[in-house]
This record gives C-alpha cells, sequence and structure tokens, in this order.
C-alpha cells in the first residue's frame, strides 16, 4: 500500500498524483454509488465521507494545520477532474466547501477548534441556508431576521432551497442584523444548530419527484450570540469573498459530456445511430461539447497558474447549462414513446431521457440564473452602461 | 348570421361545454389522479360521453356533430389546457372504425374501447406483424394508453382489425408508469379470443394525431398563462419581473412560437374536414404535429424557467404541464417522424 498521506501526495509530480487518486477511487469507491441518477442522502454517502475521512482526503483545500490536505488549487482542479471521471456521488458537502474555508478565513480560534474537527469527522453535516421564497435572485432582499437580545439572537424568519436540510445537524444563514442599512449592509453570517426549538423543516418534493429540496422555518429561535461568523453586517462581503475558483465548477463540461454519451447509446438503441439528420446534430453538439471544453481549459489553465477568476467564469455557466440541456432534449425527441416513461427503458438506468431531460432543467436555475449570469456578463465583463 | 359565423359559433359553444370538465385553473382533481390506477376517473369518462365528446368529429349521419375535426381540435385543446387524463384522443380513434353495437357501448360510456395498433417505438404505422387466426389474436401491442382503464382492445393485426375483452383469457397487461401520472401498456396477445372488425385505422391516425397536437396546443397555452401571471406577480429587485426586458421579450417569442401553432393546427383540421385526398391531410398533420411536439416542448421548459427555483417543484402546478408535454409529444409520432413524413410525401405544391 503506498504512502497516501497529504505530505506524500504533495510530493508527486502530477501524473503520478492523478494515478495515485485513479487508484484509491477503484480500490475505495463504493460501486453501486457511481453515476447515482439523483443526489444522494447523508445515509448512503456517509461510509464514502468516512473513507474519505481517514485518509486525510476530505478537505482538500483547507490547510493541514486544520486537517485538510492543503493542495493548490491546480490539484484539486485534478482531484475533482479525477472524482468526475470515475463518477463519484456528490455528497453532503456544505462543511466543507463553504463552512470550513468561512471559518479557515473568518472565525475565531474558538469556532475553529469546536467546528473544523466536527465537520471532518461527519459529527456535523451542515446545510446552506441562503434563498427565501421572495429573495431568489434577488439575495441581498431577504428578510430572514436575526435580533440581538442579551446572549442570544433572536431568529425569525424562512429559508428555502436548503438542499438536504434533512440530514444536516447544523445549518449556516445569512440573516439581516441591521434593517436600516442599506441592503448587503445589514446582512450577517449565523450559524444554528438544527436541533435548536422553533426550526421546522419541510422537504420540498422536486420536478425530478427527489426530496433534496427543503425549507426551513425558524420561529423566536435563540441562538448564541458567540455563532455569529467575523464582523456584524458584514456577511454579504464574506459570502462573496468565499466564491473562489468553485465557480469554475459550475461551467465543468461533466454534466454535458455524460449527456452527449448517454445520447449516442440511446440513438443506437433507436436504430438512429446512421440516420444522416440525426448524426448532423449529434455532431454539432459533439462539436460544441469539444469547444465548450476548449474554453472551459482556458479559464482552468487560469486557477493552475495561480490567478483569481474573473467575472466572464459566468460564460461557461451559461454555455455549460444550456448545451447540456439540448443534448438532453434531443434525447426526448429521439426516444419516441419511451420520452415520456417515468422510469428508464427496460430498468436500463443509462437509457433515460426524460431523467435527464427533467434533471437538465435546473442547471440554468440554482447558481444564479442564466438571466442574471447573462446581467453580469453584460455588466461586469463588457461594462455595458446602465 | 352567415354560415361562416354560425360555424364559428359553434365552435365557441364546444369551447365552453369543455368547461364541464376543465374546472377553470383547478389542478386537484388531476393531481389527485397522478399515478393511480388506471389514471383517470371513470365517473368523469362517462360524463365525456354523455357530452358526445367521442363522437364529435364524426359526421352528424353517424351521429356526430357535423362539426368536423375543426370542432374536435377546439375540444382536444381546451382538454389539454385542463391537463384532462382522460383518453378521449384514443376513444374517439376507435368511434372512427367501429360501428353498430361496439359502438353504441363506447358512446354511452359502457365500454370504453382503446386502439391496440403499435408494435415500434416512434411509428404511426399500424402494419402488424400481429395474426389473427380462425378467431384467435396473437402478438404484442406497444405504448398504448391508458389501457389499465379498457374494457376492449381494437387491435391491428395482419388480416385485419379485431375487438378483444380485455379479460379474455391470452390477454397479459404490462403497465409502465408515464411522466405525467398515466400509463403506458405492454400487452401481449397469446391466441386471445377476438371479434373480426372491418374497416382499418389509417384515417383515425391522422385524426388522434392532430388531436394530440391540439391537446398540446392547450396545455401550452394555459402553461404560458400560468406563466405571465407569476411575471406579473413576481418582485425581484423592487419590481414584478415582467418589467425587464429580456424576460419580456421572451414572453413575445413564447406568444409568436404559440399563434404559429395554433394556426398550423386549426389549418390542419380545415384540411382534414375539406380534402379527402390522404396525402394531403397526411402533410396537414405532420406539419401541425411536428410543430406542436416542438413548440410544447418549448413553450414548458421555458414556463419552468421563467418560474426559477419554484418551477422545478413538483407542488408548482407549471411542472404539471412539462410532463404532460413530455409524455404527448412524441405520440403518434414524434417532430422527426412527422418531419421525414411530410418530406417523403413529395407533395408538388411548393410553398414559395
Amino acid at each position: 500500500m503506498p504512502d497516501l498521506s497529504p505530505e506524500a501526495l504533495a510530493s508527486l509530480d502530477e501524473p503520478a498524483f492523478r494515478s495515485c487518486i485513479r487508484e484509491f477511487l477503484v480500490a475505495n469507491y463504493p460501486p453501486a454509488l457511481r453515476n447515482p441518477p439523483k443526489r444522494l442522502h447523508f445515509r448512503d454517502t456517509k461510509p464514502w465521507y468516512l473513507t474519505l475521512s481517514r485518509a486525510g482526503w476530505l478537505a482538500p483545500g483547507w490547510p493541514r494545520e486544520w486537517g485538510g490536505m492543503g493542495l493548490s488549487a491546480a490539484r484539486q482542479l485534478v482531484m475533482i477532474e479525477e472524482f468526475e471521471r470515475h463518477g463519484c456521488a456528490r455528497f453532503n458537502d456544505m462543511g466543507i466547501t463553504m463552512i470550513g474555508p468561512l471559518l479557515i478565513r473568518f472565525g475565531t480560534d474558538a469556532q475553529k477548534r469546536f467546528f473544523l474537527p466536527k465537520i471532518l469527522s461527519g459529527e456535523h453535516i451542515w446545510c446552506q441556508g441562503y434563498s427565501e421564497p421572495n429573495a431568489g435572485s434577488d439575495l441581498a432582499s431577504l428578510r430572514t431576521e436575526a435580533v440581538l437580545d442579551g446572549d442570544h439572537w433572536a431568529l425569525n424568519g424562512q429559508k428555502t432551497w436548503t438542499t438536504l436540510a434533512t440530514d444536516a445537524n447544523w445549518i449556516f444563514l445569512l440573516v439581516r442584523t441591521d434593517r436600516n442599512a442599506k441592503q448587503q449592509q445589514g446582512i450577517s453570517f449565523l450559524l444554528v444548530p438544527m436541533d435548536l426549538p422553533g426550526i421546522t423543516v419541510r422537504p420540498i418534493i422536486n420536478l425530478d419527484l427527489h426530496d433534496e429540496f427543503c425549507e426551513t422555518f425558524f420561529d423566536n429561535v435563540r441562538v448564541p450570540r458567540e455563532n455569529l461568523v467575523g464582523e456584524i453586517n458584514r456577511g454579504w462581503s464574506m459570502a462573496k469573498a468565499l466564491l473562489g475558483f468553485e465557480r469554475l465548477l459550475l461551467g465543468s463540461p461533466k454534466q454535458a459530456s455524460y449527456a452527449l454519451a448517454r445520447l449516442r447509446l440511446l440513438a443506437e438503441r433507436m436504430g438512429l445511430a446512421d440516420d444522416p439528420s440525426f448524426q448532423d446534430r449529434y455532431t454539432r453538439l459533439r462539436l460544441d461539447l469539444a469547444d465548450h471544453k476548449a474554453l472551459y481549459e482556458d479559464f482552468a489553465e487560469q486557477v493552475r497558474r495561480g490567478e483569481s477568476l474573473g467575472a466572464d467564469v459566468s460564460m461557461l455557466k451559461v454555455n455549460q447549462s444550456e448545451l447540456y440541456q439540448r443534448i438532453t432534449e434531443t434525447m426526448l425527441e429521439i426516444a419516441g414513446e419511451n420520452a415520456g416513461l417515468l422510469e428508464p427503458m427496460g430498468g436500463n438506468r443509462e437509457l433515460h431521457p426524460s431523467g435527464l431531460f427533467i434533471q437538465s432543467r435546473p442547471t440554468s436555475i440554482y447558481g444564479g440564473t442564466n438571466e442574471i449570469q447573462r446581467n453580469i456578463i453584460a455588466k461586469n465583463v463588457l461594462e455595458l452602461p446602465g | 348570421m352567415d354560415q361562416a359565423a354560425e360555424f364559428r359559433e359553434s365552435l365557441q359553444m364546444v369551447r365552453d361545454s369543455a368547461a364541464a370538465v376543465v374546472p377553470h385553473g383547478d389542478l386537484r382533481r388531476i393531481r389527485a389522479l397522478r399515478f393511480t390506477d388506471p389514471g383517470f376517473d371513470r365517473a368523469t369518462w362517462r360524463q365525456i360521453c354523455d357530452l358526445g365528446w367521442p363522437s364529435l368529429a364524426l359526421p352528424e349521419s353517424e351521429g356526430g356533430s357535423g362539426l368536423g375535426m375543426r370542432g374536435f381540435v377546439v375540444l382536444a385543446e381546451e382538454l389539454g389546457a385542463g391537463l384532462v387524463p382522460e383518453p378521449l384522443v384514443p376513444a374517439a380513434m376507435a368511434a372512427r372504425v367501429l360501428s353498430g353495437a361496439p359502438l353504441a357501448d363506447l358512446l354511452a360510456g359502457t365500454s370504453l374501447v382503446i386502439p391496440a395498433w403499435q408494435e415500434r417505438p416512434n411509428s404511426l404505422d399500424p402494419a402488424a406483424d400481429t395474426t389473427l387466426r380462425n378467431g384467435r389474436l396473437t402478438g404484442r401491442k406497444l405504448f398504448v394508453p391508458m389501457a389499465g382503464g379498457a374494457d376492449f382492445f381494437l387491435v391491428s393485426a395482419r388480416e385485419g382489425l379485431a375487438l378483444v375483452p380485455r379479460e379474455a383469457p391470452g390477454v397479459m397487461l404490462v403497465l409502465d408508469r408515464t411522466q405525467d401520472g398515466g400509463t403506458f401498456g405492454t400487452i401481449t396477445f397469446d391466441h386471445a379470443p377476438a371479434t373480426p372488425f372491418p374497416g382499418n385505422l389509417d384515417r383515425a391516425l391522422e385524426e388522434a394525431a392532430l388531436a394530440t397536437a391540439a391537446y398540446l396546443l392547450g396545455l401550452s397555452r394555459r402553461a404560458f398563462a400560468i406563466t405571465l401571471d407569476y411575471l406579473a406577480t413576481r418582485v425581484q429587485f423592487g419590481q414584478p419581473i415582467a418589467s425587464f426586458q429580456a424576460l419580456r421579450h421572451r414572453a413575445a417569442d413564447l406568444k409568436i412560437q404559440w399563434e404559429l401553432m395554433r394556426a398550423s393546427v386549426q389549418s390542419a383540421a380545415a384540411t382534414l374536414d375539406l380534402e379527402s385526398d390522404l396525402p394531403v391531410c397526411r402533410a396537414a398533420v405532420s406539419r401541425a404535429k411536428a410543430r406542436a411536439a416542438d413548440t410544447s416542448l418549448f413553450i414548458t421548459r421555458q414556463a419552468i424557467q421563467l418560474h426559477g427555483g419554484i418551477g422545478y417543484t413538483d407542488e408548482a402546478d407549471i411542472g404539471l404541464f412539462l410532463r404532460k408535454a413530455m409524455v404527448h409529444a412524441n405520440l403518434y409520432g414524434s417532430a422527426p417522424l412527422h418531419r421525414t413524413r411530410y418530406a417523403a410525401l413529395a407533395l408538388e405544391e411548393h410553398d414559395a
């Protein structure tokens, strides 16, 4: 067994590092969880979470002093690429990707010592409370409010799209702490245990008939004063500062690549592989994907050079999501009556046009709708007046 | 009143009569029936029969309304707007072919006959490998809509059509659930006793394809209306999102596409009523169905997008329209199938 500790990995060159990751996945990743058709719950991903935890591989981006791997953005990208290639499921990663980096950057020593080890051990599973029913694209208009009352915050309001909140025992929130300040300036970052009295979680069944979304209600919840992160009323800028190279991943070609391979299988099954009009459409999508990968590589190269990403990375998200959707629309179109089936054709998960079609719908909505992304491109990239 | 005005008024009466089964904006019944067996309500089906809808497109001499397909597409549009799951389109297909007591029982609502004609996916060809010999039917039929609620199947075989009771020995029915909460049946006939029936499904299939296009027209209309309401009431950045130009332009594009679909469906209905030449009728149906498949999915996809996150929840009604479009867009021929068929009909008329 080679030494797979973060220290040993750091000494490897990139190809060796990559093959190390690959071998680890083959040896350790549960085969049944490859390319799951739906987002998995923690009850399913927990063994894998703990495997990564034991290997010290759970937090690639955290510094080693806090139990992370201390990898550069470039090496983290390699890891993500290999995880994607292997079809690894996304687990409940909000503690790793959001809370860890937030606390490491803005938390007190006491907060770091309390929270970080519990994230790595799997004791604390986090979910995110940003959006509200009336604060979606316009997130800064959020109204969930925390009012200081002695040693506690009195918390009232409602969050939505609190993904996998039923799995979580902690939630991090953007809350209003100053009603009179300009919108973005009266918002703070609050950490809340889910078992406090006054918290209700309701799963929301999504269009894919899955319960990954939730809404979470706060009714006079009393949160200890020390659970605020960083300075009061600075939550918005902290949340923005957390947007690092991960924005690249919203434009990763992985979903479109996966869908295109499925389109090919479906076309063969439907007897269309040699159909000239299908060939033209398929080739068009293939070229779209190849060119998207080229554009993605330009941005990935920026990350590898250690540069930070600009607003122009929004282009990747718009293009990837819409390409993914075009591919799944083509699947639906060529599937004939099978397009209407609730379950995969003949139980074959590889051939499930309607499932993939539905799953591709929200990619142009979550993580900032494509309309918002286009606004960002117009305003911050093209610097159009108005 | 001149004849054309009278005809228009009759069509309007058909449209208004649909309200009996399609309560405006209330989809509770539709939700409750999803993923149940057989996926529709028998009492509502009898009500549909009482209203004379399965025979609406038939000539007056055969008990129809005399409004033809122009009347039937208006009705199908309204049923689509209400996402009505009762199998009017397949039953009307059977009514086109049946006669005598089986027709009377179908129209009375006492016995529901569903055609089982398809043996390959994405096909409009009722030509069959199924055989009918010595009154025994053997073969396999696919994608039979709402088959679980049928009393009889009208089956195409090499030797012609045949009626088979669902409960007959040698009939095996497997149901697959569909995205809209209904079912497709796969039916295997193994020497099942069957009654031969004269006629063929050629004309009935064209009418079913066009009625499906009209159903898609209606569900798109309602999905668009719900979306416009949402744009007008959803406030972000201090104003209704309908005030943002990007969304206004999207809405305008959806309107143009919906009107093209409407014009295509209605003109095809007139063609079916006024033309006896089958290739001409088929070309008109293919034009309408290809557009309806594409546009209904375009409109319902955009409806989800314009709703944002809430559009991706099952509790928001708008998703019901997308799922219904996913099932019906490819019934009686997908858009590629109809485009291919249109091209192959090689009509002399070039609309230059």
